[in-house]
């Protein structure tokens, strides 16, 4: 008889525990201002998070600018992991700004969600550029080493290591324009102020006219560009993309995870939402809990390799 | 894409995207008005907002916001020499002095009538040349911005008058200023002393507030007692059709400040303060009475304010076409774009017409109802504030720079910084420095370096790259002329004068 009490009340205390959360807001920290791409992510995925929390949830998106992201990572990775502070969380970006400065987090900071978004990086010249095919850009980066000047969006950064990689796997040097943000770098290649660059396909999307994208840096051709081939047909061995998932900080208790995963993943399914994020321009990649820890894993020691041979300061 | 033009005017008088315009604007000039509080800083607070509404009642709010905001910079201007926005500065050279004429009224209706002009001019230019003058914009560069920066600062140093070797001070603080924070390369930190919060550098509006507004807020405090000389019994108030008239003579100003401004406002990062510097320095270049210039001269303020305007809807070309914005608005208001899923790009303007053209009506409407908003309300509302005592309109003052700073990304270290800047700036006003130069040097030397060092990477270190075309070498003649040509004139004249 105690027995079984003892169970019902623990199960019931179960029960209460686990319909209690989200008991107050929860909120997702942008490290990035209104208005980014990053931020509107987290802004689409709030709004369906709410519903499939339900209850009356609410999710709040809380921007904290500042230091390439550094500000908001590193609040969330000090937040408590009780469920109400989540986070997004760019990669390569976050863990590659743990390389070339004092930050206080790492890799193991986090308990990765779920990721919504990955844009692969290109080599795209401007339409009236010499260069018909990535063949033809790597032969005259050979014969005139560093010749051929690539813009990218930031040292440390995607870009930056799309560029490293695609040296590497060429043997070709290229001198390395670090804009700021992609537009600038996109404008100078189209003003044929560089003759390349390493934007992300999403980047070249809305210039069919004026760029030309000469290979995808993906396993795989993108069902947005089925034209274009990838580096790796064309021999080079190369990927890099720029990832947008959702994260919590470490130590998440496994009830509370759970119930994030699965109603994440429930975002994700909803058609609503994919024909939002198709709107937006989002190429969705939808990878959750350990899938996403690997990925994170993964770039965390491209990061550390690139940083250890080629340090960018 | 003139049908398309037409096709999207209907959509712009749904009275809810009208409505839009007009909350906008009035908002902006509330905005501009206030010391601390900035066009970039409201539009950034609203744009999440905006997520669930229309685009074109996102995007109308923000188009009054960003045509009111630039003329309400002009009324703490010409009643308190407190610039209300970074544009408004070179408003101040004539329109206080105005004030302290008792032409204070007058002043604003200048300030009003040719804000209104430039934004029409501007929203016109965005309207039926923005395909054309992203060309232009493609044209620049990294070594070409370089110049274009370079010219810039040398212009503030050595036309604004005074002793160009205190300007030239001036603007070495200012320059100095933008180099705190992480380098624009490799992002490294300089001065940053280990602050998390200077990594990103100084914001403008930390710095305007810091130097411009606590200055005088410390002069209405130190002497309480003294009634104050601009009142608005002595505003001058007249209506704005007896005010025309007077304005006649100013259309030339008017058609070199908005050329300018558009130009400015086109051209990657410069924006609204230098073209209301470079608008104000030709206006006066070209007077018949240059000498009056400064000590309350209408066609001052007219050239200031012209141009300030003339830059709104010309800075979102190079927005909506490349994604580069021409101001630091228009890089929030390409944030509000993006929360509606409009991507920059010329596929913008295939995809979603009715809104970017709509977007571009609601421009030209915004700046027309200026005229009828900002007058009446500049000069019935905020021209009264200067009837309270003095001890109180400089508190009221102060705390609205406290919490315009703060709010600018929610903490106390920005608010320390702008006191330590107000005590610089008291310092530098007591000794006669002039303040523009510091503006425009955080503006422009952060541009400066970025590029230069960009170029140099582009030519592998050989300093040539900087002079390899027409654009780049146009600039530094034009650089050259600024700093030897008043010498030469002056000699020119002396020599006249001996002979």
């Amino acid at each position: 008889m105690k027995l079984t009490l003892t169970a019902l009340v623990l199960s019931l205390s179960a029960t209460a525990a686990f319909a209690e959360y989200p008991e107050k807001p929860v909120e997702v920290v942008v490290g990035y201002s209104a208005g980014g791409g990053t931020d509107v992510m987290a802004r689409t995925v709030a709004q369906f998070l709410e519903q499939e929390l339900g209850d009356g949830a609410s999710v709040v998106v809380k921007n904290m600018p500042g230091a390439g992201g550094q500000i908001g990572f590193t609040e969330v990775a000090g937040a408590k992991p009780d469920g109400y502070t989540l986070g997004t969380f760019n990669l390569p970006a976050a863990l590659a700004l743990t390389k070339d400065r004092a930050a206080d987090y790492d890799v193991d900071s986090f308990t990765y969600l779920a990721n919504f978004v990955e844009d692969p990086n290109t080599i795209t010249v401007a339409a009236s550029s010499q260069f018909q095919t990535l063949g033809e850009l790597i032969d005259a980066a050979k014969v005139d080493p560093g010749a051929i000047t690539l813009g990218l969006s930031s040292l440390g950064g995607n870009d930056h290591f799309a560029a490293n990689m695609m040296q590497d796997a060429s043997g070709a040097e290229f001198t390395l324009v670090p804009f700021k943000g992609a537009s600038n770098a996109r404008t100078a290649i189209m003003g044929g102020h560089v003759a390349a660059g390493t934007m992300t396909l999403g980047q070249t999307s809305n210039f069919p006219d004026e760029l030309r994208v000469l290979a995808v840096l993906a396993d795989e051709r993108s069902p947005f560009r089925p034209d274009v081939p990838t580096a790796k047909e064309l021999g080079y061995d190369v990927q890099m993309s720029s990832l947008r998932g959702i994260v919590a900080p470490a130590g998440m208790d496994a009830t509370t995870t759970e119930q994030l995963l699965s109603a994440l993943s429930a975002v994700n399914e909803n058609p609503e939402f994919q024909a939002m994020m198709a709107e937006q321009g989002n190429p969705i990649a939808f990878m959750v809990g350990d899938d996403f820890a690997a990925t994170a894993a993964k770039q965390d020691r491209i990061a550390a390799q690139i940083w250890a041979e080629t340090p960018w300061k | 894409m003139y049908s398309d033009l037409l096709h999207a005017l209907p959509d712009v008088f749904a009275w809810t995207n009208f409505a839009a315009v007009v909350i906008g604007v009035i908002a902006g000039i509330v905005v501009g008005a206030m010391p601390g509080l900035s066009a970039t800083m409201a539009i950034s607070v609203l744009v999440p907002f905006t997520f669930g509404l229309e685009p074109l009642v996102a995007l109308g709010l923000m188009a009054g916001i960003y045509n009111g905001a630039m003329y309400g910079g002009a009324i703490p201007a010409v009643l308190l020499r407190i610039p209300g926005t970074p544009a408004a500065v070179a408003t101040t050279f004539d329109g206080y002095p105005m004030a302290q004429k008792g032409e204070g009224g007058f002043a604003l209706q200048v300030a009003v009538v040719s804000s209104a002009f430039g934004g029409i001019a501007s929203a016109f230019a965005l309207m039926l040349l923005a395909p054309p003058l992203s060309k232009v914009t493609l044209l620049f560069g990294p070594s070409e911005v370089f110049w274009v920066a370079v010219f810039g600062l040398a212009s503030i140093i050595f036309l604004l008058g005074g002793n160009p070797v205190k300007g030239l001070i001036s603007a070495c603080f200012g320059v100095f200023v933008s180099v705190i924070g992480s380098d624009p390369i490799y992002g490294n930190d300089r001065f940053t002393f280990g602050q998390l919060e200077m990594l990103d550098g100084i914001n403008i509006v930390i710095l305007l507030v810091g130097l411009y507004a606590l200055p005088p807020v410390i002069d209405l405090l130190e002497t309480p007692l003294k009634t104050d000389g601009v009142s608005s019994s002595k505003l001058g108030t007249q209506s704005l059709w007896k005010a025309l008239p007077r304005m006649k003579s100013f259309w030339k100003t008017w058609l070199r400040g908005s050329f300018l401004g558009i130009w400015i406002g086109i051209l990657p990062g410069a924006g609204g303060s230098m073209a209301a510097f470079m608008s104000y320095n030709e206006a006066r270049r070209t007077s018949k009475h240059p000498e009056k210039w400064g000590e309350g001269e209408p066609e001052g303020v007219a050239a200031a304010e012209v141009a300030n305007n003339a830059d709104t809807a010309s800075a979102l070309i190079p927005a909506l076409t490349l994604g580069i914005p021409g101001t630091a608005v228009a890089a929030v208001m390409l944030g509000g774009l993006l929360v509606h899923g409009l991507q920059p790009g010329p596929m913008l303007f295939r995809d979603n017409p009715d809104i970017v053209f709509g977007f571009m009506w609601q421009f030209l409407f915004g700046a027309i109802l200026l005229v009828l908003l900002g007058g009446s309300l500049a000069t019935n509302s905020f021209a009264r504030l200067l009837n309270l005592p003095r001890p109180l309109l400089g508190s009221v003052i102060i705390v609205l720079m406290l919490i315009g700073v703060y709010s600018i990304h929610g903490r106390m270290f920005d608010v320390y910084l702008m006191l330590g800047f107000g005590a610089i700036g008291w310092v530098m006003d007591r000794l006669k420095f002039p303040l523009p130069p510091v503006v425009l040097g955080l503006i422009l030397g952060g541009f400066a370096e970025e590029n230069l060092r960009l170029a140099l990477r582009i030519g592998r270190g050989d300093p040539m790259i900087l002079f390899q075309n027409t654009t780049s070498l146009i600039l530094v003649a034009l650089t050259i002329a600024v700093v030897v040509g008043p010498t030469l004139k002056k000699r020119y004249i002396d020599s006249r004068k001996k002979a």
